[in-house]
This record gives C-alpha cells, sequence and structure tokens, in this order.
C-alpha cells in the first residue's frame, strides 16, 4: 500500500542501515526509553491519501462562508493581492529554507530581507527597519518592551483607540515583567503624563477608523518629558500611500500590522509586524536584521545576518527578546506587494481607500436613523450609530456582504454601533447593495 | 559589468506600468484635499516603480542563490528540516480557509479544523487542553511559562525560578526572562544528562517553579532518568515544561504527557512539517495537563458536558499572547500532515527519523568525534576535537557548501566544543545520506592534507566568507 | 594560551582591570577577556555621571558572537568614558590595558579597594576556567 508519508526506505534498506548501526530492529533504537513510556499505538485514524485528503479538507472548509465583498476590518483587512505575490513566495528555494545562518548559501532570502528592511524605511521614513515580528499585537508589545529597555522606567501609557485585542497582549506581555501600563483617552495625556513613564503609545489611525493629530500630540510630549519614547501603530498601513509618515513626525518606533501588504485574511494568521524606529535605538532592536558587508578576502558584497549579539542564541536570559522564527515569507510577500503597486499605485489604493469610505460614510449619514461618531477625519473604517444593527447584519448576510463588525463585541453597552469598513474592493455595486440593507433595516427597525 | 547584487531599486524606471487595484467606479466620490486636510498628507512617497517583468527575474534569479530543503539535505540540528508536502500548500490556499476574516460570525469550518487538530495534538502528546494562538515555538515558550506563572500565583504561592540545563536552546532563558523568571542552570553530566542530585539541591529552593526540558535534549541524547526528573520536580511543588523542538523522534513513540510534563509547546514548522519559510511562518501550539486549562490565552475551544464552547473572559487566562486564533494559515497545513500520515505514519516518522541519525552518525564517527557514543534520537553532536591543522568548526561549515549541500547547526550545543548538530530527518533516503557521508569524509581528508582549502571557503557560492565583524562595527540595515 | 597579565594593576575575577589614581579608578577589560569575546563590534558604555555599586552591571561589550557585561570593580560615579572606543571598538582586543581603557570612576568607598585581587590571584582564575 502506498503511503503518504514521504519516508524513502524499503524493508532491505532498512535492514541494511540496521546492521551498518549494529541493531538488530528498529525497537532496539529506542532502548534508551523507559519501557513503561512506550506507546502501543496512538489513537488516530489511519494515514489517506492525498486525494481524499483534498476532498476532506474542501468538505471542512465549505462550513464557513466566503463573501463577495466586505465591510468588515478591525485589523484583518481584504486588499487586493497581485498574484505576482503568491507566485514568487510559492517558490521553494525560498520557502523550504530556514534562517540563513550559512549566509554563503542563503545570499537569495538575505538580500530579499534587506530589501524588504530598506522599502519600509522608504515607506515609513524611519532610520531603521527589523526583519519582522510575528503580527502588529506583538511587535506592539515588544516595542513596549524595548521601550521600558532603553529609557529603564517601568511604565507605560496607551491611549485608548488602540485595537481593543493588541491592548490586551500589550497588557500580557507586561504582566509578564511586571511593567505597569495605564489606559487613558487622549485628552487626558497631558494631565496624566509624567516621568515616570518609558513610553506613550498611540494608534493612528486608530480603532474607530480616526487620524490623530500626531504632530501636535508628539510635540507636546517632547517639550515637556523629552526621554518618553513615542510608539505608533497601525492595523492597516496601506494609509501610509496618503498619510504623513512616522519618520516625518518625530515617532521614536513605528509598529504595525503588515497584512494588508499581499497576505491573504486566512482567519487572522499568519500576518507581519513591521517595527521600525530611530537608529540611537538600533542596539535595543528584537528580532532579526539583515546588514550589507563585504567578503572576508574579495571584493563582492553580500549579506549577513548581524547584530546577532542581541538576540536569544547568543544572549539567552540577557536577550531583549526571545523571538528566532520570525515571519520571513510574510515580509518576502509584503516586499513583492509594495514593489508591485509602486509608488502611485500605493498612492491610487489609499486614494481610493479613503475616497470610498467618505462616500459611504456620507450616503450612510443620510439614511435616518444613521449617525456618524467620528469627529476627526477618517481612513478606510468608521464608526456609525445603527437603528437595528442585527437587521442590518442580517441583510448583508442575505446580500452576500460580510458585515461590519458590532463594537460591543469589544466595548460593552455600544449596542447598535458598527465599524464599518471600505477599501478598494468594495466595488461600487457592493456599496449600493449595503446602502440598501442599511435603508432597509432602518424603516424596519422603528 | 553590473554587480551581482543589484538591488531590486536600481531597476525603477520613470514611468508607472503596473495596474493592479480595480478601478474607481464611483464617480461621485470627493476631491482627497477636501476629504483629509493637507496636513495630514505626505508630500512625497519614495517607493520605486519597477515593471512586473523586471520584478519577477530578480526574485527568480534571487531564489537560485538560495538553498532549501527542495535542494537537497539540510541537516539543521533541531530544526527538522524534513520535506514539506506540496498538497499544504495547495490547501492552505483553498478560498474557503484563505478569505476567512478572523471575526466572521459563519466560521464554523475553521473553528472545526482548530478543534480536530487540537485533538490530534492532545493525542499526540498526551495533554488534555492546546491553545494554537502562539505564532512560533519561542512564542510557545512564553506561553507555557506565563500559564506556569498564573498557575502559582493564582494559587499564592510565590515562584521566581526556573531551572533549565545547560543543553537548553537560547530561547528558553530568554522566554523565561520574558516571563518574569530568574535561570538556575544545571551542568548536565557525562553521559549528556540532567544529574539527578543536582536537581535535588536546586529544587530545595521554595521558589523553584520548576524544570524548562526537550527530551530528547540538544545532544540528541534520550535522558534515561526523565521520569526521576519529573518525580523530583513535582515532589517539591514545581512544574514541569517540555520543549517540544526535538519532538519528531517521539511521534507515536513516547509522549511528554507519559514522561511528566505539565506544559507542552510543539513547533509545527519543524515537527508537523510546515515550511520554514526562510525563517518563519511558523506555529508553536502550547499543550497542558487539565489543571491548567483554565489559564489558557482565549480565546479557546473548550469541551464541557454542554458541548464545544468558546471560552473568551475567564479571569484566570493568561489573557492574550497574539491577535485572533492564532496562524492559522499554519495550522491549515499541520492538520492536513497528520490526517495523510495517520497514527501509523506519525510513528514511522518517529522510527526512521531516528534510524536516519543514527545511520548518518555510525558513518560519520569513523572519522569525527562524538563526545556522546551512545544511541541518539533524531540528532546527534560532532566536536571539533579531531580536526586537524588547526581547522575549525566553521571551516568545516563552509567547505560543505562548496560540495552543493548544507551545514549541520554549529557551534550549538554550548557544551560541546565546536559543535556540529546533525539532524537528517526521516525524509532523507540512504542514498542522500551516503552521498552526504561522502562529503564530510572528503573534507576530512581536506582537512588533513590541504587544510587551505577549507580555510577560505567557501569558493562555489555567490559570495566568499563574509566579514562578520565589520557588519556588527558598522551595520548598514538599508540602502 | 599567553594572555597579557600586567603586574601593577589590579583585578576582578569578573575580568576587569584595574589602575587606582587616589580616588580616581580607570577600568577596562582583560586580555584574557577580550579573547573569550572575540572581534568586539560595540561597547555601550554608562553615561558620565551615573552612579552604581560595586557588582552592578555598568555596560556591555559586543562581540560578534557574544555579550560580557561590564561589572563596577568598586562602587562610584562614572566620571569619564574612552570616546575612542566608541569608534573603534577594536582597540580593546589589540590594546585592552591601554588603548583600549573604557571608563574613569570616582571611588566613594576607599575600602572596596580591599575587594580587588592581585595579578597572581586572577592569573589563578583564568587557569581554573581554561580547564
Amino acid at each position: 500500500m502506498v503511503k503518504l508519508d514521504f519516508i524513502p526506505h524499503d524493508q532491505k534498506t532498512t535492514q541494511h542501515m540496521l546492521e551498518v548501526i549494529g541493531l538488530k530492529s528498529i525497537e532496539d533504537l529506542f532502548q534508551d526509553i523507559p519501557k513503561d513510556l512506550m506507546l502501543k499505538r496512538l489513537n488516530l485514524r489511519p494515514g489517506i491519501p492525498e486525494s481524499d485528503l483534498l476532498n476532506e479538507l474542501k468538505d471542512i472548509s465549505k462550513k464557513s462562508k466566503i463573501y463577495n465583498n466586505a465591510f468588515l476590518g478591525a485589523g484583518c483587512y481584504y486588499h487586493y493581492i497581485p498574484s505576482l505575490v503568491d507566485f514568487i513566495i510559492s517558490r521553494s528555494e525560498f520557502y523550504t529554507s530556514y534562517t540563513p545562518y550559512q549566509a554563503e548559501a542563503s545570499q537569495g532570502f538575505l538580500q530579499a530581507i534587506y530589501e524588504y528592511q530598506t522599502i519600509i524605511t522608504q515607506l515609513t521614513k524611519m532610520d531603521v527597519a527589523n526583519a519582522s515580528m510575528y503580527d502588529g499585537s506583538t511587535a506592539l508589545a515588544e516595542a513596549a518592551l524595548m521601550a521600558t529597555n532603553i529609557t529603564r522606567k517601568n511604565k507605560i501609557l496607551m491611549i485608548e483607540g488602540i485595537h481593543p485585542e493588541y491592548i490586551e497582549v500589550v497588557k500580557t506581555y507586561c504582566w509578564g515583567q511586571n511593567i505597569e501600563y495605564d489606559i487613558i483617552q487622549l485628552d487626558s495625556l497631558d494631565s496624566k503624563l509624567d516621568e515616570e513613564y518609558a513610553a506613550v503609545i498611540i494608534q493612528s489611525p486608530n480603532f474607530f477608523g480616526e487620524i490623530e493629530d500626531l504632530e501636535n500630540i508628539v510635540n507636546s510630549v517632547n517639550k515637556k518629558y523629552p526621554k518618553c519614547l513615542i510608539i505608533q501603530v497601525m492595523t492597516d498601513p496601506t494609509c501610509l500611500g496618503i498619510l504623513t509618515p512616522p519618520g516625518e513626525l518625530n515617532i521614536d518606533i513605528f509598529v504595525a500590522e503588515g497584512q494588508s501588504f499581499g497576505i491573504s485574511p486566512s482567519f487572522g494568521g499568519p500576518g507581519l509586524g513591521i517595527l521600525a524606529t530611530k537608529k540611537e535605538y538600533l542596539r535595543k532592536i528584537p528580532g532579526r536584521l539583515v546588514g550589507k558587508t563585504k567578503e572576508l578576502n574579495g571584493e563582492k558584497e553580500g549579506f549577513i545576518l548581524t547584530l546577532q549579539a542581541r538576540e536569544q542564541h547568543i544572549r539567552r536570559e540577557k536577550a531583549s527578546s526571545n523571538i528566532c522564527t520570525n515571519q520571513a515569507l510574510c515580509s518576502l510577500a509584503a516586499l513583492v506587494f509594495l514593489l508591485c503597486m509602486g509608488r502611485a499605485g500605493l498612492k491610487n489604493l489609499a486614494s481610493q481607500n479613503l475616497q470610498k469610505a467618505n462616500y459611504t460614510k456620507k450616503r450612510l449619514s443620510k439614511i435616518p436613523g444613521y449617525k456618524i461618531l467620528n469627529s476627526k477625519p477618517t481612513y478606510n473604517e468608521f464608526l456609525v450609530v445603527c437603528p437595528n444593527l442585527d437587521l442590518l447584519i442580517k441583510y448583508c448576510e442575505e446580500s452576500n456582504l460580510l458585515p461590519p463588525l458590532k463594537i460591543s463585541k469589544y466595548i460593552a453597552h455600544m449596542d447598535n454601533i458598527a465599524l464599518v469598513c471600505i477599501t478598494e474592493m468594495n466595488s461600487r455595486k457592493s456599496i449600493d447593495l449595503f446602502l440598501q440593507a442599511a435603508k432597509m433595516s432602518s424603516s424596519e427597525g422603528k | 559589468m553590473k554587480p551581482d547584487t543589484e538591488l531590486i531599486f536600481s531597476k525603477k524606471s520613470n514611468i508607472s506600468s503596473n495596474n493592479y487595484i480595480p478601478q474607481l467606479d464611483i464617480e461621485e466620490v470627493e476631491d482627497i484635499d477636501t476629504i483629509l486636510p493637507k496636513k495630514f498628507q505626505r508630500a512625497d512617497l519614495n517607493l520605486p516603480d519597477i515593471p512586473e517583468v523586471d520584478i519577477v527575474r530578480h526574485y527568480v534569479k534571487l531564489s537560485k542563490k538560495n538553498y532549501g530543503v527542495d535542494t537537497g539535505i539540510y541537516p539543521l540540528g533541531s530544526c527538522t528540516m524534513k520535506y514539506n508536502p506540496k498538497i499544504n500548500e495547495l490547501i492552505s490556499r483553498l478560498p474557503y480557509f484563505s478569505e476567512l476574516h478572523p471575526l466572521q460570525e459563519s466560521n464554523k469550518g475553521a473553528l472545526k479544523l482548530i478543534f480536530e487538530l487540537s485533538n490530534c495534538l492532545s493525542e499526540i502528546t498526551g495533554m488534555e487542553g492546546f491553545t494554537l494562538q502562539p505564532a512560533a515555538g519561542a512564542h510557545g515558550e512564553l506561553t507555557g511559562l506565563l500559564i506556569m506563572k498564573k498557575y502559582f500565583e493564582h494559587n499564592k504561592i510565590v515562584k521566581k525560578k526556573i531551572i533549565v540545563p545547560d543543553s537548553a536552546h537560547g530561547t528558553n532563558p530568554a522566554s523565561a526572562k520574558m516571563a518574569g523568571f530568574s535561570i538556575i542552570e544545571l551542568r548536565s553530566n557525562e553521559s549528556g544528562e540532567v544529574p539527578l542530585d543536582q536537581l535535588e539541591f536546586a529544587m530545595q529552593e521554595k521558589d523553584v517553579a520548576g524544570i524548562m526540558l526537550t527530551n530528547p535534549n540538544t545532544l540528541g541524547v534520550f535522558d534515561r532518568n526523565i521520569n526521576e526528573i519529573t518525580k523530583i520536580v513535582h515532589d517539591n511543588g514545581g512544574l514541569c515544561y517540555y520543549d517540544g523542538a526535538n519532538l519528531n523522534p517521539m511521534l507515536g513513540i513516547c509522549r511528554p504527557k507519559d514522561m511528566g510534563f505539565d506544559i507542552v509547546h510543539l513547533n509545527l514548522h519543524k515537527t508537523f512539517s510546515t515550511p520554514h519559510g526562510g525563517g518563519g511562518p511558523g506555529s508553536g501550539p502550547v499543550g497542558v495537563v487539565e489543571k491548567l486549562i483554565p489559564y489558557l490565552p482565549e480565546p479557546c475551544l473548550i469541551t464541557d458536558d454542554k458541548g464545544i464552547n468558546c471560552r473568551e473572559k475567564s479571569p484566570t487566562s493568561i489573557g492574550k499572547v497574539r491577535v485572533f486564533w492564532g496562524n492559522f494559515g499554519v495550522l491549515v497545513k499541520a492538520y492536513a500532515y497528520i490526517l495523510s500520515l495517520g497514527a501509523e505514519g506519525l510513528k514511522r516518522v518517529g522510527q526512521f527519523a531516528v534510524l536516519n541519525a543514527n545511520y548518518l552518525r555510525t558513518k560519520l564517527q569513523e572519522k569525527y568525534h562524538l563526545p556522546y557514543d551512545r544511541i541518539c534520537q533524531h540528532e546527534f553532536v560532532l566536536s571539533n576535537k579531531n580536526l586537524p591543522n588547526g581547522i575549525t568548526t566553521e571551516d568545516i561549515a563552509k567547505r560543505i557548501l562548496d560540495y552543493g549541500a548544507y551545514a549541520p547547526t554549529i557551534y550549538f550545543p554550548l557544551i560541546v566544543n565546536g559543535a556540529m548538530m546533525f539532524e537528517p530527518t526521516e525524509t532523507e533516503s540512504k542514498d542522500s545520506l551516503d552521498a552526504y557521508v561522502d562529503i564530510l569524509i572528503r573534507i576530512y581528508e581536506e582537512a588533513t592534507n590541504n587544510p587551505e582549502l577549507l580555510k577560505s571557503a567557501p569558493h562555489n557560492t555567490p559570495v566568499g566568507r563574509l566579514d562578520a565583524v565589520n557588519a556588527a562595527r558598522n551595520p548598514i540595515l538599508h540602502d | 594560551m599567553d594572555y597579557k597579565f600586567p603586574k601593577e594593576l589590579k583585578y576582578t575575577v569578573t575580568h576587569e582591570w584595574v589602575l587606582l589614581e587616589d580616588d580616581i579608578a580607570i577600568v577596562g577589560i582583560t586580555d584574557f577577556a577580550q579573547h573569550q569575546l572575540g572581534d568586539i563590534v560595540y561597547v555601550e558604555m554608562p553615561d558620565i555621571g551615573m552612579v552604581f555599586e560595586r557588582e552592578s552591571n555598568a555596560g556591555e561589550i559586543e562581540s560578534v558572537k557574544a555579550v560580557g557585561e561590564i561589572i563596577m570593580p568598586l562602587s562610584g560615579e562614572i566620571i569619564e568614558t574612552n570616546s575612542k572606543v566608541i569608534d573603534n571598538p577594536e582597540l580593546v582586543n589589540s590594546s585592552p590595558f591601554e588603548e583600549g581603557w573604557i571608563m574613569k570612576i570616582k571611588i566613594s568607598h576607599k575600602d572596596e579597594v580591599e575587594n580587588l585581587i592581585t595579578v597572581e590571584e586572577y592569573i589563578k582564575v583564568v587557569e581554573s576556567e581554561e580547564l
């Protein structure tokens, strides 16, 4: 019987190999294991051929629904992924390799990571970017730890408007190392901030879709507490096609979720943690860094993992982070995405997000019972009070539209408030369907 | 002649010829300046515009300068570079998996897969509850240690230290520190195992939370006293953490729960064949015994008398270690692998991973020095003791690259001088192993008769040995 | 292995050397220490004016393959750090006792000098680590 276990030995070869080793049977290989620990058998089904496997997984997958268009964001976004992205990350010389410890045989991926680091600095205008973190939420947590390390202070200040799940992750990491945190409203920043805080963390565009006036905020923090670091986090960095980059706003550490750059939603993972910072904090950056160097005995340029002395395999318990495997292939996807978009493409994409969301916002607010809650400018998400949110969701489902988020999932007592997301992927037709669903749930909802 | 390492940015053109996103199909949209105050808009955007064909050629060229499992044997110790089944790539890309939003209500297919995978991993490890949220092994370690921390806090017991052997992966002490613990390091004995008397002594301190171990360890050796080790820790009020990086040889053979462990993390990108991706993405699920289930991160799927429930806000949970459910795209591949191998296939993985490693060990120890001369499990470690003419481990590794193969892990574990750690995995054929042995023997002869060849290696790779010192003194991290 | 052990200096078991000039101590790492670390790529100095206790961590020395801590041999205030070493960290490898000095401390507790070890005692420390 053909087995799909990829083990290429037959009986004869196995016997020969055992003889070379000097053993009689396979069981002898495990003679060091106490007899009472040897398993009789695993209580799992027998293996199946590839064709059956494919069918079975297809059946499981179809128990979920997929939609024609999505009106849901909240940390995971539907943007167009050029076919070139999958083509390149499917080259098995890339995806079946591991961390490029032997640099000379891994110049391909090392150069790609270097190019990724470069393109992120171009996009964000920060001084230096690392080779990736797991996702936006853990990148933010590690940025908070990095700030406490740099300033030698043990407290961080989070501004409301950060994605609720990101706040939860930061809390977990802070608890691990006894770092204190406070969460305040933006207007309390002036009164609450003091010299005890290592950093202020602010999300912009924030969880409710709003673009914060970072220039003013950064100035006012720097004037009173120049040693306090400012961390900006972003869940959809396509907005950088239009918005002022963090490097021009004097942001100390920038983190973002890079899933919008060419990575399919995939039920929320894998993602891509983007982390970029100022050059004076270079040696405190967690994660891998690729540097350019020359041959020892030649003139050729090459790429190599560098500053590894910060990392766990050398520093062990003194490492700034425990991160080892990161999201290398996802950073390659993001790189190819940004190259495909180019200057004109990314600007166009961001503009469409802004314009379509604004278009939807305007028309939605004209429907009786709907009220836009944002007072500041928004990018591709906005907050709206609905006359009957459950009914809106029902009609969306019926029109095969992925409904917006019920904010009450994260914030209690905010019933009937939805977080709507519109990207370049929302066609006019789908937006019209959505507005129609909104109208219907308005008149019936009364 | 253009330099070989021309970056993609040198290919930029002045025109934007790529056209990917939908055409704007709404005429009535407002002007950007009307929607967004000028002060929020960026003045310039310095991304290159590069024609698609140039992007393709550039990355195809780069891929040819990169060595993967699909190129040849990749015996990196403790990384388990086994063959990555292509069907799993296809399955993870099925639209009903890849297009799901983590917050959508109609997610039964995804949750079913998460549930079934958790059950399979429970059966394989013996653990009673799983979280699939951690994004990598080290992330799983942090999660597991935080669970330990929460358990003791909840029971109002003060614990500040974790015991770790000197052969541990670097991530172990780093993760312990991130979880707020300090380390007690035990010196492995001459057999490469944990010395029981030292362990007893260390556990006398009342604030030791427990031990972090991998078994078989990074020497490739199965610690024969494992039952006693976990008993000593438990008897003294501690918990036992299993680093699952070395689980491959134990598949279907032996289970961490039976060895006495309370918490386990797994590396799906090692043991369960999901691709390493050049350094990620991975996935590091964490399994626990029943009494630790209340502390698992959330959301998690719990089975009780009411059936399968999603637990989201329990006060005992350690909270979240990542948004949403985890690296779902990776989970799909691991699940497909487990289904395709089945009970018998998984056991064969364990058996043949060990067979291959011992075969390679037996052949190589004819020339190279093997400090722990006993049956190994999935990997073994050679030292630099026999190397002639001042040849270093690094020289050997670089010369292996000249023969079109990949080097083992070098200079780890730290307790072996000039360590070379080999893990062939079960998917290498005898011919592949024999060819690798030939290369290593030939290199040994070169070390004896022509050491300069090794000292100046590699010669046949796109670049020669690189200056790591300068890269660290004067880091150039982007163009 | 032949390491340099200047006789006029005092030492610590954590491989620092100390040159005493009244109430100022000049501190660096020993030849053995630089050899263990390998090619040094970066030295993280403490800030001028910072006050540290004896045996606390004042800074770090990074090489390609390792990181070593700079442990304060005596309690005191940092009054000067060697800027040449910041620009040229390789000085610590080539001249650990002279040009590669790291910092100058104003000693706060003179009696702590008794805790420093002699060159003979330090040679014994190195011999036991080499075994």
